[in-house]
């Protein structure tokens, strides 16, 4: 019978001693393993409308190379980092905007006046005044960055 | 502990080990609970305190009051008890001893009792030992810097009730001649912790005043406390103080102010007495400091006793009673007088004439002159030599004895020579004459912490204030002035300087406060150029350590733009550091239209001094206290241009271009004709002098 | 199942003497004050997890200190709460510490044969006072860099050789990047290995000796 009880007891206790590691463990565990992720869960990149410039700077049909700083801080120190991209209007009105990295490599494309066309000097690859690919080895478009204008200002949207 | 004790200790252990529990769970159960617990408590802390995280660490940041972690708090402040050359016994003798007993404590205690009442040495040992830890912590924690005390009422009582009265009662008695400032500031006597730290410099004085004249502070916040704060008025002049007392509704700054009544009536004279008492509290270091130290400097030289230095203190000018002796003698008579003044023993021809004619007023010592020529100077023409004010009418008793008490303990000292000329030389400008502080000369609101207290002083050592002042804390605007990082001191000045910096250590010259009533600092480039740039360039642009901003060479050589730019960027790896962190792009600009303004000059040849630049910084240095618009000794007011040519009891101070014929330039360089030389103790240094000859020779513009 | 594999690894490893040597062996009858060691074990464990995971992202530059540990306490997920933990436990360690040394002196547990363990003992607290000192300073704010500038200046005012030793302290003249890098050093590297050494010896010899009785009258 008191064997029984000792046993039982012995039970209790062993059980609730595992208990308490475990729970120590987790306690300390959970919010270390957040702690460790969350610069990787924090989102790539807070979007923000950037200032860029006069819309009335672009030529209608022409794209026009712009430059904007932006500030980046992964964890405790503020990277400048220089986006450019062109941006194109065909009626002064509706703007698309598109980064001058070429899809291929991430060599950086310009505008060929005279071909109408940017062109990649890497490896010849050509799009065309919209971002489509006309010739060479990119895999798709150029990408494009989302553009608005509020008095004359042009935004695109970034971070 | 013999063979078979310990064999009989092996013995019962097995037993009872045997009679025991497993340590697993029984015994490991417990330990996970009490873990568990202290787990939840840190999480806890954590949750609702949280780490602490001050500012970022600024090296620079004298204000600061360390303070270690809590459980180092004991050994910290047992160091307190331990002062100067005890220190070692806190430091390294204790601590090792503690240590020592501690690992030697089973071979010290082999006996083979265990329980704690047969080994009484021990229990009785460890818990005083714990006891006095703890009670160190205690106490440790209770002196910690208490919260700032809101006043209203008796702000000074409230200041007096938050911090003194739980140790010192109601009321402290002092003894005479007790430098109440310094005790509080520094912490006098056992256990009394340094309030310097924690109060201003107003406040101790206020405090001091309290506990001086406790009526006093009633009395003020009975009459004066509905306008005025006392932290404001104990910054105050003794003599303006006294004044408005006295002159009530007549006093300027009182006149057409509701309330102000005529309190010299209303209040009995030893009610004023209190009252002044507890403004100005009679405090001989501090009362030096604002009375006498702008003609007498640092210290005086006092050749007589202590009584004949307080009948001078009190007497003041007085002793310009003394008649004009040129008159009555004849040269050869005042010849011989002058030279038994100067030497009883080897002028003693002189004696029978003294005795006839000076010991009516000169009975007791002969007074004494140092050459003959000054001695000569001061009996032809009598007493107009001195415009020290009859001290004996402005202040009360009380102030007069602790004044006397002050100047003549501090004439006994000496001060270390070199160091103190290098510190007036290069530092007195920003740090105040006694590294008081101040206001930044180049940046509204902002002050410059004092130096030269004993808390600024104890956490610093001569490597690291030979550094700062070698190269500079140019984020302060604080140049380099170590030679070898461009600056004028050589390897000797710097040690010079530091070791008369550290003898203020043991006793602060003053602990006044930085002085900040204007917000604005409105300054043109010429007086910027003045404050911060001469040092190094030169008074008048035309070099010195720094280049001469005024050649040809320089002038056409750089554009506006480059000069701005070259004063905002500095010149890495010399003295010139990057003002623009220091100076507003305003006050830059006004430098560099400045500099563009001056005239050129060929290969460093200076033309006539500026006097707004150049001259004027001097006069208010060293002139207009003793010769103000409001109060000019001799009739001579040294603020403007036209007054310091124009006015002057004896005619024009200043003739322009004749510099034989200017009095001022004649009293500056000791070569006058009449009178005492000017300023009347401390001299101009050679620089300054020439500074204002030239300004007279160019016919002294007003530029 | 389980028996299998306990069989397998027993046959390798031999756990199962381990397991009754350290586990299972009986312990005289003891109170709650005979927690205190084991609770200064938990703490020290809490220690260094907290204090690897913040050496994640850390940085002991004085450029960067400050920034790291701004980032940590404001910006990081828990970040505050592995910090918490590490700041108080340092407190909790030495106040169980201390505690455990008394319960130890007042119990004369430190007597035949028990000598070795006190001596590893003492060195323990010495080791925890050393943490404390050197991590004092690591957040590089205010109160880490005056009452670090004092502490050493502190050491510096031993006869002789005090200047050389606060120089060596500090990596030089001045408070500088120097005493940050060394001070750190010594922080996660110098002191955890003695710390592991000598929790090592000190767990071996109780094991070995076994936990003292509380003494009763007259013993």
């Amino acid at each position: 019978m008191t064997e029984d009880k000792t046993l039982s007891r012995r039970n209790f206790l062993s059980v609730a001693t595992i208990g308490i590691g475990g729970l120590i463990t987790a306690l300390l565990g959970i919010p270390a393993v957040a702690y460790v992720v969350g610069p990787a869960l924090k989102k790539q990149t807070e979007q923000d409308w950037i200032p860029v410039g006069r819309a009335s700077k672009v030529e209608i049909g022409v794209p026009a190379l712009f430059k904007v700083k932006i500030q980046r801080k992964a964890g405790w120190i503020l990277n400048e980092q220089e986006l450019s991209f062109y941006i194109l209007t065909e009626n002064g009105r509706d703007f698309i905007a598109m980064s001058n990295v070429c899809t291929h490599l991430g060599c950086r494309v310009r505008w060929v006046e005279n071909d109408e066309t940017f062109f990649c000097p890497c490896h010849n690859g050509v799009f065309a005044k919209d971002g489509k690919v006309v010739a060479g080895p990119p895999p798709k478009p150029l990408d494009q960055v989302q553009v608005k204008v509020e008095d004359d200002q042009l935004f695109i949207l970034g971070g | 502990m013999n063979e078979q004790e310990k064999k009989d200790y092996l013995d019962s252990y097995k037993k009872k080990k045997e009679k025991g529990l497993p340590f697993f769970p029984d015994i490991l159960f417990k330990d996970a609970v009490i873990s568990l617990v202290i787990f939840l408590a840190l999480i806890a802390l954590a949750y609702f305190v949280g780490a602490p995280l001050e500012e970022r660490a600024n090296p620079a940041d004298a204000t600061y009051t360390p303070r270690p972690e809590w459980y180092f708090l004991f050994l910290f402040q047992l160091l307190k008890y331990f002062p100067g050359n005890l220190e070692v016994i806190g430091v390294v003798v204790i601590p090792t001893l503690a240590i020592l007993l501690l690992f030697g404590l089973p071979f010290l205690d082999a006996s083979r009792f265990r329980h704690f009442s047969k080994r009484r040495w021990v229990t009785v040992l460890t818990t005083l030992g714990m006891l006095g830890i703890i009670g160190l912590t205690v106490l440790s924690i209770n002196e910690a810097p208490p919260p700032e005390a809101t006043a209203s009422g008796d702000a000074t009582a409230a200041l007096y009730a938050a911090n003194c009265a739980a140790c010192h009662g109601p009321s402290i008695q002092v003894p005479e001649g007790a430098n109440l400032h310094e005790i509080i500031a520094q912490g006098g006597h056992e256990g009394m912790p340094a309030w310097g730290a924690d109060l201003t410099s107003d406040q101790i004085d206020a405090l001091a005043g309290f506990i001086l004249s406790p009526k006093g502070s009633q009395f003020f916040a009975e009459t004066c406390g509905a306008c005025h704060s006392a932290e404001a008025l104990v910054a105050s002049e003794p003599v303006e103080l006294k004044n408005a007392l006295l002159q009530g509704t007549a006093y300027p700054a009182h006149e057409g102010v509701e309330g102000v009544e005529q309190w010299a009536g209303l209040l009995s004279l030893e009610e004023q007495t209190a009252l002044l008492n507890f403004l100005v509290a009679p405090d001989g270091q501090r009362l030096f400091a604002t009375n006498c130290a702008s003609c007498h400097g640092a210290s005086v030289a006092v050749s007589g006793t202590e009584e004949e230095l307080s009948a001078t203190i009190r007497q003041g000018g007085l002793h310009l009673e003394m008649p004009a002796w040129g008159d009555r003698l004849t040269e050869e008579q005042i010849r011989s007088l002058a030279g038994y003044v100067v030497d009883p023993e080897t002028g003693a021809d002189g004696k029978p004439l003294y005795q006839e004619r000076c010991t009516a007023c000169h009975p007791a010592r002969v007074p004494s002159a140092g050459t003959m020529t000054e001695a000569i100077e001061i009996i032809t023409t009598g007493g107009s030599h001195e415009t020290m004010p009859v001290w004996g009418d402005l202040l009360t008793p009380e102030q007069l004895d602790a004044l006397v008490t002050y100047t003549w303990n501090a004439s006994l000292g000496t001060g270390s020579g070199l160091g103190q000329d290098i510190f007036s030389q290069n530092c007195s400008s920003c740090h105040g004459a006694f590294g008081e502080g101040g206001p930044n000369p180049t940046r509204a609101g902002d002050i410059i912490a004092p130096i030269s207290t004993a808390e600024y002083l104890k956490t610093r050592d001569d490597i690291t204030l030979r550094a700062i002042i070698a190269q500079g804390q140019p984020n302060f605007g604080m140049s380099p002035f170590g030679l070898a990082y461009g600056g004028p001191l050589d390897d000797a000045n710097l040690d010079a300087l530091v070791a008369f910096l550290r003898s203020w250590e043991a006793n602060p010259p003053v602990d006044l406060p930085p002085d900040v009533q204007s917000d604005t600092v409105s300054l043109t480039g010429g007086e910027i150029f003045a404050t911060v740039c001469s040092q190094c360039h030169g008074i008048n642009a035309d070099g010195g350590v720094g280049p001469s901003l005024r050649t040809a060479a320089f002038q056409s050589s750089n554009t506006s733009e480059s000069i701005f730019n070259t004063i905002n960027d500095g010149h890495e790896n010399t003295a010139m550091i990057a003002w623009g962190g220091i100076l507003s792009s305003q006050q830059i600009q006004d430098i560099v239209d400045f500099l563009l303004s001056l005239p050129e000059s060929e290969g460093g040849q200076s033309g006539a001094p500026s006097f707004r630049v150049s001259v004027l910084p001097i006069l208010q240095a060293k002139c207009e206290i003793c010769h103000s618009a409001s109060d000019p000794g001799g009739g001579w007011v040294a603020s403007d241009a036209q007054s310091v040519i124009t006015s002057g009891d004896n005619g024009p101070a200043v003739i322009p271009g004749d510099v034989a014929g200017s009095i001022l330039a004649q009293k500056i360089q000791n070569l006058q004709t009449f009178g005492d030389k000017m300023p009347p103790r401390q001299e101009l240094s050679a620089e300054s002098i020439q500074v204002i000859l030239d300004w007279i020779a160019a016919g002294a513009p007003d530029n | 199942m389980i028996n299998r594999i306990g069989n397998w690894m027993e046959d390798r490893i031999g756990w199962r003497a381990a397991w009754e040597g350290i586990f299972l062996r009986k312990i005289p009858k003891v109170n709650w004050l005979y927690t205190l060691g084991s609770a200064s074990l938990f703490i020290a464990i809490n220690q260094i997890v907290t204090g690897i995971l913040l050496t994640l992202y850390y940085v002991p530059t004085p450029d960067h200190a400050y920034n790291t540990v701004q980032f940590i306490t404001y910006e990081l997920p828990a970040g505050w709460f592995i910090r918490g933990l590490h700041h108080y436990g340092a407190s909790a360690m030495v106040i169980l510490a201390v505690l455990h040394m008394l319960r130890v002196i007042y119990y004369g547990a430190y007597k035949y044969p028990r000598e070795v363990t006190w001596t590893s003992g003492v060195l323990l607290l010495l080791v925890v006072l050393g943490f404390g000192f050197t991590g004092y300073l690591l957040p590089w704010d205010q109160r880490a860099f005056w009452a670090t500038t004092v502490g050493t200046r502190i050491a510096g005012t031993a006869p002789l050789v005090g200047d050389f030793i606060l120089r060596v302290i500090r990596g030089g003249p001045e408070l500088s990047e120097v005493t940050l890098a060394r001070f750190y050093g010594v922080h996660v590297w110098v002191l955890p290995a003695v710390l592991l050494l000598l929790v090592g010896v000190h767990m071996i010899l109780v094991i070995r000796n076994g936990i003292s009785a509380p003494p009763e009258a007259g013993e």
